[in-house]
This record gives structure tokens, C-alpha cells and sequence, in this order.
């Protein structure tokens, strides 16, 4: 299959465009879409006008619209630029789309997608970069995504936009510059699958979104000292817990990360879920952003996020290893990354 | 029912009789399923939470008439009127209220959640102004496709308070959809009284009109009135290509979510006024005074009940789920 570099927002808008090509019930809605959203539709409104849509400032009736499109067979893609704003569509996604095909007792599709940017980005403070991603693991009845590198998006979106289900794709904000080789032709990508992205030995490491990212490059920090299982939790709802006590039922360690407050958060349910089966070794640990609002000032945001150094320090520890120093500089701390995923 | 006769008999042709009874008969048949739905409820027999539209027949009945089969219809928490209307089988309708498996949302649902796909009622959704903008969805799909038909919700004075509703206004208009928006304004939103709720200069008219959306008002409790107005709209609506509000004034007979006709809170939608502006008891006495055997219009109620009866026997035999039908449906399957 040919493959190239890409970056994150190309591989989103990549599927997009595949969608609409190949899928004459794909349509895309959202406040700013014809102009591109970040870059994920760059160019689509040009090729699809009358299918990629703006749309008035309307969160909850956007997205209501785009549940009664999907009840009636289309395929809509709604596009929230802010976790924040898609909350005012909270009754749309949770209480129409997540319930209609139980609340009709089944035969009831709902092939809705809805693309929501979460988290991260410097500068955006308090109500500009929450991070509600327990929030969306505990409906029932949606199908809730996160991808951490670019193949995993292109796969992602086309897999959700197939499935005749509700699916929420959160997108973190902070990956939009990351890149990968990623195939030209389309493809999916599990939906409700855990991805073992590193197999190791001695400690099992649970992250996701641009936690995966710090995940991975913490390991570089470590180098071969340390023999890290890494998972990418790809979906938070339903949360593939099976994936995750494979592993450390092997490492008998396990270390999440999360890149919001610890309180009600992804890492204590994934730890919950392994402990009520699996004895461990040692006390599962959760790294996540302390539980207080997540700033503005770089002062400030530098001890909010966990880091790669955070990370790279919280497995050596729980394996009884020496310190690493790493001084991070201003760019690795507060702006969004170029990496280039291999995994 | 007393029925003050008149003298002199209007004349009428026999095609009008025939539309006067049947719009009767159709309204009628909502009546008696839903007055035999409420003694099962008394006796505590339904384990839903019920919204009764006693009182409310002429606008869901009167609304559908003036709609093609192929036009879809969608409701809200109060919507067993809907659903009849729009040809849902009051069978399945009493099997879901009592929980059966057989019932139209195999007892998942309830009453609140009424559907009959086969007849186009797409749904009902009981968050209020929810249904406002998942019916635009449906229109947009109608356009979107180049269908002949359009989309017609129902929801009440209440729910057109929610912000969505009015996101919506501009939402149809903007993409010009085939959506027809019915307010059924019974003054009430639960207890609450429509002048403890809207400033004394609000005025739904000037709202959907600076929406841009064509806005006609119609009594509620009269089916010609309805019926007219709705279907003017449906004519609009499908020509043009553009979207209306029908604002239907009414009474409910019953409490919220309750069979109880208590009054402490009306004020003048009292007793004497709901039954003397009842669109039953206006047809009925249309039809006597054009000459309509008055006993054929009691035996024809009487054969509906007759009916209504042997579908809550049929209803209160039928199997409950079974256990494992909690996990099942959470997500649609191929």
C-alpha cells in the first residue's frame, strides 16, 4: 500500500474527503467547516458544496439536525471546534443519539459521527481547553474514540463513519502538527479495540491522545534499561479492558496517563477495571493534571500537564531504577509537538 | 353528553357527511384508546409514565389528515394522538405501555417512546424542544435526497421556550427545509401557567416570522380549523420548499402526566370550558344537526371500545422480556 508523510489534520481531512467521494450519504456540517476547520476540511467545500456545510452558531440544533439526517439513512460528520461548545449540544449526543436505537427496543441506526478538538493548546485556559473525556466514557450508547497519531485518525474516522452508530471522535488540539506515513487508500480502524503499540515486560503504561505521545517519548528518555508494555486505549467507551489485563497479568505493573484531572477520570477506571480481577505487584499508580482548573499562564500550565519527563520518572521509580535528568525547554513544554509517529 | 338540538338542520352533501364522519371517527378512536388507557393506569396496571392527549385530538388528528402517507411525523412526551393519527396500531401501543415484548419498542421504551416507522412516525422523544431539530434532520434528509414528502413535528408551548427551538427557526429557514413545526400551546408547561412564563409582550407570530418561517394560527380544539390551516402549510411547505409553524391554541384535559382533571391551577381552561369547546362534542354536534343518526354515532363508539378492549386483553397476555433483552440494543448490529 503507498504510503507518505502526512500530518494529523490531512489524515482527518484525507478520510473526509475519501468519505464524500466514495459515499454519496456523507455530508459534513459544523460552524467553519468551508474554511477549514484546523485544517481537517481544507479545501472539501470547493469539492462538495452542497455537502459540506456551514452552519449558524448553533451547537444543539446542528447536532440535532444531524441526528435526524442520520435516523433517516444519511451519514452525517458534525464538527465541534471546542469540547466546550459541543457540551451545549450534551442532549443531542447523549440523550437523542446514544439512546435512540435501545429507547425503539433495536432497528433503529443511528450513523452519526461527531468530530469534537479536546484539550490542549497554550494560551486557552480554564474554558478553552478541558478535557472531558470521562464525561464522554460514561454514556451509554455512544461509541467514544481517541486517536493518538495520524494513521490512527484517517482509520478511525473512516471506521466510525461506517458504523451505524453514534461515534464521538475527540481529537486532541495538541496532535493537529504531529505526522506519519500514512496509506493513501482507505482503510479502517478498529473502534472498540485497545492497541498494544510496544510490547514489553515490566510495566504495563495505559495512555491515549497526546498522553500516548508523552507515553512514547518517555520511553525514549529511558532508552533499553527499561522494558515498557505501551497501550494506546483508543476508545474510552466501551473501554477495552480485556486488551489491558492481558498485559499485565504478564507485567504485574500499571502505570495510566492522563492529560486532565485525576478526579472521576479515564486512568481510575481503567485501574478500577483491572483490579477487580487481577492481583498485582505493586500499587497501580495514576499520573494525571492535578485537580484544579488547567490555567493560562506557561508559569502555571508547566506544572499542570504530566510531561515525558513525568512519566519517564514515575516508571523508573515504580521499578526501583535511578533518576534520569532531563531539563525541558520552553518548546517542549508549552508548544504543540511536529513529532513523527512510528507507531 | 346533552346535545342541544338545533331547529332547522344545515344541509349537507353526502361526501360532507361522509368527511365529517370520518374525521369524527378518527378523532373519536384516539379518545376512546386513550379513556380506556387511563382506567388500566388507575388500576395501576401501567408501569409507564404516561402523558395523556385527551382534549388535544383535533390538532394530531386534524395535522395528519392534511399529510401523504409518505410524510413523516415525529412527537414528543405526549404523543399516543400522534402516533394513532399518523396510522400507528394501538395494539402494539398498549403492549409497549404495559412493558409486553411485543409492544412497538418491545418494552424498552414506554410511552414517551412511540414509534411506527412502518407508518412514517419516525419517533418520539420526550425532552421537549429535543425534537425540534432532529425533525429538521429528517426534512434535511427529504431534501437532501430529493423527496416529495416533508416532516412534521409536534411539541407543545413549553418546549418552544427552549433555546434550541429557536436555533432551530433559523436553522430550517437557513437550509429551507420541508419541516412543518406544530405548537400545541395548552397554556401549560407541567403546572406552569404560559402568562408566568413569557413577558406580556411576547409573540410567537413576530418570533417565526423574523426567523423567516411562515407562522399560522389555528383552534386547537376545532378540526376544521386545524385541518385547514395545516394543510394550506403542507401545500407551502412542499412548493416551496420552506418551513412553517402552525400554532395550535388547545386544552388539556388532564393533569401533566397524570389522569387527574383537577382545576386548582387553571384558570380559564376550566372544567365548563374545555368540555363546551371539546372538538369531539363540535363534530358530534355537527353531525347531529346535518342529520347523523345520533345512535349510529353511540354504536360506532361502542364498537371502538369494543375493539380498544380486546387489544389491552390481547396486550395483558402477551410475554414480558426476558432478562437477557436488558443488554441487547445498545448498539445497532448488522
Amino acid at each position: 500500500m503507498t504510503e507518505r508523510i502526512i500530518k494529523y489534520a490531512d489524515a482527518i481531512k484525507e478520510a473526509g474527503d475519501q468519505l464524500l467521494a466514495s459515499d454519496p450519504r456523507v455530508f459534513v456540517l459544523g460552524l467553519g467547516v468551508p474554511q477549514g476547520a484546523g485544517g481537517t476540511t481544507t479545501g472539501l467545500h470547493q469539492k462538495y458544496p452542497t455537502r459540506v456545510l456551514d452552519t449558524p452558531t448553533s451547537e444543539a440544533s446542528l447536532t440535532g439536525l444531524a441526528v435526524g439526517a442520520a435516523i433517516s439513512g444519511l451519514r452525517p460528520i458534525v464538527h465541534h471546534d471546542r469540547v466546550e461548545f459541543s457540551l451545549l449540544a450534551a442532549d443531542q449526543m447523549f440523550t437523542q443519539a446514544a439512546k435512540w436505537n435501545y429507547m425503539f427496543g433495536g432497528g433503529n441506526p443511528v450513523p452519526l459521527t461527531v468530530r469534537i478538538v479536546i484539550g490542549r493548546q497554550w494560551g486557552n485556559g480554564p474554558q478553552h481547553s478541558q478535557a472531558f473525556y470521562s464525561m464522554f466514557g460514561s454514556v451509554r450508547g455512544l461509541k467514544v474514540v481517541i486517536p493518538s497519531t495520524p494513521r490512527m485518525a484517517k482509520g478511525l474516522l473512516i471506521a466510525a463513519v461506517r458504523d451505524p452508530n453514534p461515534v464521538i471522535m475527540l481529537e486532541p488540539r495538541w496532535l493537529y502538527g504531529t505526522k506519519q506515513s500514512v496509506p493513501t487508500a482507505m482503510y479502517e480502524e478498529p473502534l472498540s479495540r485497545a492497541r498494544v503499540v510496544r510490547k514489553g515486560r515490566d510495566i504495563t503504561v495505559v495512555a491515549y491522545g497526546d498522553g500516548l505521545l508523552a507515553a512514547l517519548e518517555a520511553c525514549t528518555l529511558i532508552g533499553k534499561d527499561v522494558s515498557v508494555e505501551l497501550i494506546d486505549l483508543v476508545s474510552i467507551n466501551p473501554l477495552d479492558i480485556g486488551t489491558i489485563q492481558k498485559s499485565v497479568r504478564k507485567t504485574g505493573r500499571l502505570l495510566t496517563i492522563d492529560t486532565t484531572s485525576e478526579a472521576f477520570g479515564v486512568g481510575s477506571e481503567v485501574i478500577a477495571g483491572v483490579m477487580k480481577k487481577l492481583p498485582l505487584k505493586q500499587t497501580p499508580v495514576s499520573l494525571a493534571a492535578p485537580d484544579v482548573p488547567c490555567p493560562t499562564s506557561t508559569a502555571l500550565t508547566e506544572f499542570w500537564y504530566p510531561t515525558k519527563v513525568d512519566v519517564a520518572l514515575m516508571i523508573l521509580r515504580m521499578l526501583g531504577k535511578p533518576a534520569i535528568k532531563h531539563k525541558l525547554s520552553f518548546a517542549e513544554l508549552h508548544l504543540a509537538p511536529s513529532y513523527l509517529h512510528t507507531v | 353528553m346533552a346535545i342541544k338540538r338545533t331547529t332547522k338542520k344545515k344541509s349537507r352533501s353526502a361526501a360532507e357527511v361522509r368527511d365529517l364522519v370520518s374525521a369524527y371517527k378518527r378523532m373519536l378512536s384516539v379518545r376512546v384508546a386513550q379513556e380506556e388507557l387511563v382506567k388500566l393506569y388507575l388500576e395501576k396496571k401501567i408501569f409507564s409514565m404516561v402523558h395523556f392527549y385527551i382534549g388535544q385530538e383535533a390538532v394530531a388528528v386534524g395535522v395528519c389528515d392534511a399529510l401523504r402517507k409518505s410524510d413523516k411525523v415525529m412527537g414528543n412526551h405526549r404523543s399516543h394522538g400522534h402516533y394513532l393519527a399518523k396510522g400507528g396500531s394501538f395494539r402494539t401501543l398498549v403492549c409497549e405501555l404495559l412493558g409486553r415484548a411485543n409492544g412497538s419498542a418491545h418494552g424498552k421504551g414506554g410511552s414517551m417512546h412511540m414509534i411506527a416507522k412502518g407508518a412514517n412516525f419516525v419517533g418520539s422523544t420526550p425532552l421537549l424542544g429535543s425534537v425540534a431539530p432532529i425533525a429538521a434532520g429528517v426534512a434535511f434528509e427529504q431534501k437532501y435526497s430529493g423527496r416529495d414528502s416533508i416532516t412534521a413535528a409536534f411539541y407543545g408551548d413549553g418546549a418552544s421556550e427552549e433555546g434550541v427551538v429557536y436555533e432551530t427557526y433559523n436553522l430550517a429557514a437557513l437550509y429551507k427545509l420541508p419541516l412543518l413545526l406544530v405548537v400545541e400551546n395548552n397554556f401549560l408547561s407541567i403546572n406552569s401557567k404560559i402568562k408566568d412564563r413569557r413577558s406580556a409582550r411576547y409573540s410567537l407570530k413576530t418570533i417565526v416570522e423574523g426567523f423567516g418561517l411562515r407562522y399560522e394560527r389555528a383552534d386547537g380544539n376545532d378540526y376544521d380549523d386545524v385541518h385547514a390551516k395545516a394543510r394550506e402549510l403542507a401545500e407551502y411547505i412542499r412548493t416551496r420548499q420552506a418551513p412553517a409553524v402552525l400554532e395550535c391554541t388547545v386544552y388539556r384535559h388532564m393533569a401533566h402526566s397524570t389522569p387527574l382533571t383537577e382545576e386548582t391551577y387553571r384558570e380559564e381552561d376550566k372544567l365548563e370550558n374545555r368540555l363546551a369547546n371539546d372538538a369531539l362534542k363540535r363534530k358530534f354536534d355537527q353531525l347531529v344537526t346535518a342529520g347523523y343518526s345520533e345512535k349510529k354515532l353511540f354504536a360506532m363508539k361502542e364498537a371502538m371500545r369494543t375493539s380498544v378492549l380486546q387489544d389491552i386483553e390481547f396486550a395483558q397476555k402477551s410475554p414480558f422480556p426476558s432478562k437477557k433483552e436488558l443488554f441487547t440494543d445498545m448498539y445497532f448490529r448488522q
